[in-house]
């Protein structure tokens, strides 16, 4: 891999996303971490340069605060056995809305009361088809327990696991650019939606229509994850902010609390 | 030694409830099927016997109580498989139309893990 300067910008955000997940108070800190290789610091320091490679449990902070708040929340207005629908924004090869079906099945007891739908969507085809295929590696797996994996995984050969099928079928997938409103629009309305690490990579313009898209896309008191470098403060004025025990998210707002 | 693992009919509309029933049930030592309704269900049951079925009431094309009553109408060993049905429904009108349409046991959603294996022991007959 090769960086220039024109690709600064890049370099710092892995740098800090990497010093932010050791709790490194400073370079200096982060920097003899990754010289000792200290947990094995060098592999992670280079999976943060590799785009599209996501991996399960991925800021699980988030996962606990959809169970523990944003669950909660929303079912205040929703009768047993409506619809909670979740939209994995920017889904690559399927990481993240698998990981928040199993996440959902492990740790939200009342997963059987509703009808959850979770969809994942990703502007390139290629990362989609292998979202459905459902393979993964060792590395996709790293942060997940031995025995979800045992769980949820029929291991394949040559170190590859393969979603358990039943899995597989409680996320459809589609294609979206989220900066085009012809395509966010028909995926209708969320409760929740991830959308992680994927602003960070468009300027300005396309930032601002990104988040007014989601804004669509949200019903009113949805909320949007970010990835926890992004703030939605600084693109839009349109969300509020909630601050919950185990994350910070952005809600639209506009349902009256009894 | 000991028996053949008991099989179950999951008949639930919602990819991530059969997925849940499933991961409960096997991680028991039940073999797991899965329909998405009751026309579903009833094609699978075509294809071989099942030692249980743990039935969903509102489901599209078929819906739970239509599934059983097809059922318990049926001739032969069909008819006489044990269902627990499970349901966000849980007025006594519910439990009254469950028991009317053939159910075995009804169980109210969110279904806890102890209690599906412990009625699904049961209704299956296998010691607890």
């Amino acid at each position: 891999m090769v960086f220039t300067e024109a690709k600064r910008y890049y370099v710092e955000r892995r740098v800090w996303e990497r010093m932010a997940a050791t709790d490194s108070p400073s370079f200096t800190h982060y920097f003899a971490r990754l010289r000792t290789d200290t947990h094995d610091e060098i592999q992670q320091f280079v999976n943060a340069f590799t785009v599209n490679e996501t991996y399960f449990y991925r800021e699980d902070y988030q996962l606990k605060c959809l169970t523990n708040d944003l669950l909660t929340e929303r079912l205040g207005d929703k009768p047993a056995g409506d619809a909670i629908r979740i939209w994995s924004a920017a889904c690559s090869t399927g990481e993240e809305p698998y990981s928040i079906a199993i996440w959902l099945l492990e740790n939200w007891p009342r997963v059987d009361q509703y009808f959850i739908e979770i969809v994942g969507s990703d502007i390139d085809s290629r990362v989609l088809d292998l979202a459905r295929a459902g393979t993964f590696g060792k590395r996709a797996l790293m942060r997940l327990p031995p025995a979800l994996i045992d769980k949820y995984f029929d291991a394949l050969p040559a170190e590859l696991w393969r979603i358990a099928s039943a899995l597989r079928d409680s996320v459809s997938f589609t294609s979206v650019n989220i900066v085009e409103p012809d395509q966010t629009r028909p995926h209708g309305q969320f409760d929740i939606i991830f959308c992680r690490n994927v602003l960070i990579y468009f300027d300005d313009a396309s930032r601002r229509i990104a988040a007014e898209n989601l804004y669509e896309n949200l019903l009113p008191g949805g909320f949007v994850c970010l990835g926890h470098t992004e703030s939605m403060s600084r693109i839009s004025p349109l969300f509020e902010v909630r601050r919950f025990a185990d994350a910070i998210v952005y809600q639209r707002p506009g349902i009256t609390r009894s | 030694m000991s028996a053949a693992p008991k099989t179950i009919l999951v008949v639930d509309d919602a990819a991530l409830v059969r997925t849940y029933y499933r991961s409960i049930l096997e991680g028991a030592g039940f073999q797991v099927e899965e329909a998405l309704n009751g026309l579903e269900a009833l094609e699978t049951l075509l294809g071989g016997m099942v030692d249980l079925l743990v039935v969903d009431i509102n489901m599209p094309q078929m819906d739970g109580l239509t599934f059983l009553r097809t059922l318990r109408q049926k001739q032969g060993p069909l008819a006489a498989i044990p269902a627990l049905v499970t349901s966000t429904e849980s007025a006594e009108a519910d439990f009254a139309a469950a028991r009317e349409a053939g159910a075995n046991f009804y169980l109210r959603k969110p279904v806890e893990r102890e209690q599906l294996v412990l009625f699904a022991r049961m209704l299956c007959g296998v010691a607890s």
